[in-house]
Parts: structure tokens; sequence; C-alpha cells
């Protein structure tokens, strides 16, 4: 009998505990979200993309009244004009050299993908929006002692329209954007991560993937086309696609750790709207492959969605670490 | 009933199909998980109610907006009318058992309610956020794992909750249950429903029947293995009524949860230390709505011989195993504990 009381009273701390934990780990601040349109924020976004670029393009000249452009001042300005990249002809657009201007890091969006609707759903009733929720909850958790702020595009299972998740990260003025999601893929012996940027394809498994994660945005693949002519040489696309190289080294580098079968599949760019749309570096990422049993074993176990996480966290930090350098000498 | 002001401890089996509560003053009762709201004017007039549960929204269901708001024994999300639907549950179950949620008398409610293994801690959120202004303290713990605390197998035993939506697994070693210990399947009472509903069209494509004809056959007829008699019900085939056989759809429903379900039985037993796995094995307890489907327990032992050898036994009260554990709980925890956990 004292036996028995002893194991309750240990599975008891154990119930209080578990709970406790679920009670903490979701406890932050909720964001402000504004109703804007996705053809707002487009036409926004190629003005910022201009602003960006040492030799601004002179098609989108008249769009430069953005917010980027008070958070990084007149004086700014002046510095990028300053360096001897200025004297480059206007319409040859070139990265831009972050050792100019004090630029950092501070506030990440992570969208967790789908949420009402299930997205990809396993054989065995396993919903993507399940696991993006999941793995972004965890992310914003692992973030919280690190002098980030994150921002979450959704915080319950919410159907929430690719643009207002673009007009939230824009509205908050967020400095990266990393939309989470769990890849379907033929044949079902595929595994494997892939992230991808903004930017043209002509392979027919991403379009299609871009298609299913664009569903009810309202553009057609024309209308992407046509805007991504514009938008992606922007200087976004160059930190887009070193975000996106920088987290999906990170992820495969941790996970092959626990799960040795994983594939990587490399950076790739597609027309995704979220990407498409967001004024930051943005990427998506495609973190498992619901259609793969194995893989979906793996992601029921919270270690694996920790370490998914974890890996993210650690990505985000990299590309961080290296873009939040400080100003080149003398300049 | 317990003085007004003194807390109330109740343990809660929100299912989907059905709900039990089991309350520390005495008051046991289970509820079909259905809510319904009239439809127009004439409905609310006819029902004289502005939301119904249970039986009675089932009953009249034809007049109502009806909501079945568990999926896969967890909260149907991104629809505020389900998550609503999840309230009327909870109020009506305290209401059931006599709890006073309202006044100067109002009882202090200490809430344990059972969720799904391997549920998503959003979603566990997200029914704690529900339980909000009916409960002032919530815990939740696994399905499984509050049928094995009510029973007292706490070493050396595991229990499969095989409910409608889900099927849940926990091995009990003396210890609070990690994730290694615990599994959740879709493959349930749900799962069979779906299968029965697409065999039976196949075999009589033209006889008319509702998913609720459907759960009431499967309920009354369940069984794998051999069948004892046939299984005759009446449907109507172009508006008249006929018999209908359905006892080779019965069984290949109802036999079709038992691979995944054995499977996973196999799978978490190759988990348990290896000088404990005999003891385990002689100790598996099946409860919930879907493990009274005859033969079940034969077939399970079957699954069990391939491994060695074991014992299955299913639970004297199926339906209450998991409220009472949940009721177990709330009354062990202390009133510090309860107070971590207020709403």
């Amino acid at each position: 009998m004292a036996a028995t009381n002893d194991t309750k009273a240990k599975l008891l701390r154990g119930v209080v505990q578990d709970n406790v934990n679920i009670v903490q780990g979701v406890r932050t601040k909720r964001a402000v979200k504004r109703k804007l349109s996705l053809r707002y924020w487009l036409s926004a976004g190629i003005g910022m993309a201009g602003l960006v670029y040492i030799a601004i393009p002179s098609q989108v000249v008249s769009t430069a009244n953005t917010s980027l452009t008070a958070a990084i001042g007149t004086a700014t300005f002046a510095n990028i004009a300053q360096t001897p990249e200025s004297s480059a002809p206007l319409d040859s657009p070139r990265p831009l050299d972050k050792n100019a201007v004090p630029l950092a890091i501070k506030r990440i969006v992570i969208d967790p993908g789908h949420g009402g609707e299930p997205g990809a759903v396993s054989e065995s009733g396993l919903m993507e929006k399940e696991i993006t929720l999941d793995v972004a909850l965890r992310l914003r958790r692992l973030m919280a002692n690190e002098p980030y702020e994150v921002l979450l595009t959704r915080q319950t299972d919410q159907l929430v329209p690719l643009d207002k998740r673009v007009a939230f990260a824009n509205e908050n003025k967020g400095d990266l954007f990393v939309s989470i999601h769990v890849n379907s893929m033929e044949p079902k012996t595929l595994r494997g991560l892939e992230t991808y940027y903004v930017g043209p394809t002509d392979d027919p498994a991403t379009l299609r993937l871009a298609s299913i994660e664009n569903k009810d945005s309202g553009y057609s693949l024309a209308d992407y086309k046509k805007i991504l002519e514009k938008i992606y040489v922007d200087a976004r696309h160059d930190e887009s696609r070193t975000l996106a190289k920088t987290i999906q080294a990170q992820l495969h580098h941790s996970l092959k750790s626990v799960n040795p079968r994983l594939e990587n599949r490399g950076v790739k760019t597609a027309p995704f709207v979220v990407l498409i749309g967001t004024q930051m570096p943005a990427i998506l990422v495609e973190v498992s492959a619901l259609s793969n049993e194995e893989e979906v074993k793996l992601l029921t176990k919270e270690n694996y969605r920790e370490n998914i996480a974890l890996a993210l966290v650690q990505g985000i930090k990299n590309y961080a670490r290296n873009f939040n350098v400080p100003e080149r000498k003398g300049s | 009933m317990e003085e007004s002001n003194e807390p109330l401890c109740v343990g809660i089996d929100l299912g989907t199909s059905r709900s039990s509560i089991s309350a520390s003053n005495g008051e046991r009762h289970v509820i079909d998980s259905y809510v319904g709201w009239p439809l127009d004017m004439v409905a609310r007039k006819i029902v004289k109610k502005s939301v119904l549960v249970g039986r009675e929204a089932l009953d009249s269901r034809s007049m109502l907006d009806l909501r079945r708001p568990l999926e896969r024994g967890i909260m149907k999300e991104g629809s505020e009318k389900d998550q609503e639907a999840v309230q009327e549950i909870l109020k009506h179950l305290i209401n059931l058992a006599g709890i006073k949620q309202k006044g100067k008398n109002k009882s202090k409610v200490r809430a344990v309610v059972g969720v799904p293994a391997e549920a998503f801690r959003v979603s566990r959120q997200n029914l704690r956020n529900t339980m909000e202004g009916i409960a002032d303290s919530v815990m939740l713990v696994s399905e499984p794992f509050a049928v094995a605390y009510g029973l007292e197998a706490l070493l050396h035993a595991l229990v499969i909750d095989i409910g409608a939506g889900t099927a849940d697994f926990c091995v009990m070693q003396g210890r609070y249950p990690t994730e290694d210990d615990q599994r959740t399947l879709s493959s349930a009472g749900d799962s069979i429903d779906e299968q029965l509903e697409k065999l039976i069209r196949e075999h009589y494509p033209e006889a008319q029947f509702s998913v609720h004809m459907i759960r009431q056959w499967k309920e009354r007829f369940s069984f794998v293995g051999e069948p004892k008699d046939r299984i005759i019900v009446t449907a109507p085939v172009k508006g008249k009524v006929t018999d209908l056989d359905i006892t080779a759809e019965i069984r290949a429903a109802c036999e079709s949860i038992l691979p995944p379900i054995c499977e996973t039985l196999q799978d978490i037993l190759s988990k348990v230390e290896p000088d404990f796995q005999d003891r385990v094995r002689n100790n598996v307890i099946l409860a919930g709505g879907s493990s009274m489907i005859t033969g079940l327990t034969d077939a399970v032992q079957k699954s069990l011989a391939e491994l060695g050898g074991g014992r299955a036994t299913v639970v004297k009260d199926p339906v209450f195993a998991g409220s009472d554990g949940g009721l177990a709980i709330a009354r062990d925890a202390s009133s510090s504990d309860w107070e971590k956990l207020s709403l």
C-alpha cells in the first residue's frame, strides 16, 4: 500500500509538471494584425526592393516611400552614396553590401504553414497544420532567451489567408520571414528536407507544390510569373538565398544524426505567395514529408519536433551572426 | 452533494463519440458528444431550447445545426462553432453532475480531462482555454494513463484505450509515462464506421442509410473472428424496407483495426526492458467503447502469443474507466498542485 502511494505521488508530480509546462510553453504576448491586401504589400515590397539596392532601377523609384526608408534614415542613404560601388551604372542592380549600413536582425516572423485547413495529411491522419504550429511554438520558446523578438503569423489552429500572413510580416517590420511546412511527395519512399526562396522554377514538382501552397490566394501562376519578373532580382533575393542555404545546411546537419536516412534535397526557388509578398529575406522550409511512413513516425515524437525547432533556431542564429556584423573600418 | 464552496473534483473523459464525467459528489454521467443549435425560429419553438446536447441533440438532428465537435479525441479546431460546442458539452456534463456554475454558492471545480496520449501541446492548450469559466483549475492527462491510475495498474501494465477517434497505448512502469511509453493511433471506432459504410455501400449500392445507422449497427453487432450468427439489419432500398445481411461487412470493418493495433502493441512492448516484458504482456488492459467489440480480447491475446504469450482483459466499466481515473487523480492532487494550474 505504501509503495502504491509512493508511486502515485511520483506519478502526480509528473502530471503536474507536464501541465505546468503546457501552461508556460505558450504564455506569450499576442501580435497585432491589420487587414491589408496582398496587392498593397506586393507593390510596397517592390518599392522596398528598389530602395535597398545601391543602384536603384529607374522603374521602381516612384515607390520609394516605404517603412524601410524611415528605419534606415537619410543619413544611412548618404553613407551608401559614399561607398565605392555607388559609381556603378544605375541599370545594373547589385546586392546590398551589408557592411555599409548598420542593419541587424532583431525581429523574426515565423509562419506555421496551413491552419484551419489541414495541409498535407499522412495515411495515419497526422496533419501538416499540427506539425507546423507545434514546431513554430517550440521555436518561439527556444528563442525566448535570445536577443530576437519572434512573432507568429498564427498561434492557434486558425485559417489565416496567405495575404494576411504577408501583411502581418510586413506590418510588423520583420527582419526575417521563415515559413514552416511539411511536404507530401511521390513516390512515398522520398523523405527529405528542402528550403525555398523566391524565384522562378521550371521544375514540374516544384510548380505543383507551389500551386498547392498558394491555393486560395487569388493569383494564377501567370500572375506569379509576372510579379517574379519584377521582384526576383531584388536585394532580398540574395539574402533569402543565403538564409535558405544556412538553414537548410543546419537542419540537415542537426537532423541527420537522429534521422540518418534523411535526404538533403537542397535549396530551390519557387513562386510561393508568402515569399513574393514579404519585404524581408524570406524562406519556406519543408522540414519533412508526411507521405513517408518513417518520417511520420518521427514527427509524432516530441523529441524529433524539438530537434527540428532547435535546428531552425540554430540556422537563424548562424545567419543573423553573419548578418549582424559591425560596420567596416573607416565607414 | 458536498458543501458549497468546497472544491469539487471531477474526472472527464471527453470522447469523440461519448463523453463521461465522474464527480467527487458521487455523480456519474455519460452523454453522446453531439451539440445542436436550432436551425431557425420554427425549430427553436419546437425544441424549446437554444442549444441541445447529447442524445437529445441527436434525436432532433433534422431541426438542428448538429455538431460532433471532437475529432481524433481532440477539439476540432479552426471552427469557433465547434469550440463553442465543446464548451456546451463540458458545461452540460458539469451541470449533470449537479455542480453549481453560477451564483454565490458556485462550486470551485478541479477538473482532470483525458486527452489522446500523443495530443499536441497546442491542442492541449486549446482545450485548457476552452475550460475557462467552466472549471477553476484543469489538468490534462493522457486517457490510458487516467485509466491505469484509476485501476492502480501503475507497474508493469499496458493500457490500450480504444475510443471512437483514437486508440491510445500507455505502458505503466511505475513512473510518469514518457513519449516512448505512449502511442496514439487513429485506427479506432470512427475508422470502423468509415470502413463499414464503404463496404455496405459496395454490397448494397441502392440501400439508403445514414452514418448514425452505421454507428448503431456497429455498436450493436461489432465482432472480430468467427461469427456466431448472421447479422441482419433493415434499411430502405428504393423506399422499401429491406433486410440486409451485413455479417461479412461488420467483421471486415472491425478487423480492419486489428493490424495497426497489434503492430503497435508489439512495437511498444519491444521498448519495455527485457526483464519486464513478460509481466507487461500478462497485464494488458483494454478500455474505451471499442474495447467492447466481441472477440477483441482473443484477437489481442493471439497477437501476444506471437511474442511468447500474454493475457488481455477488458476493464469492468469501459464507459467510466477514464473519467473514474481522472477523478482519482483530481482527488489525489494537492491544493498547491491545483493552484499552479488554475485558469
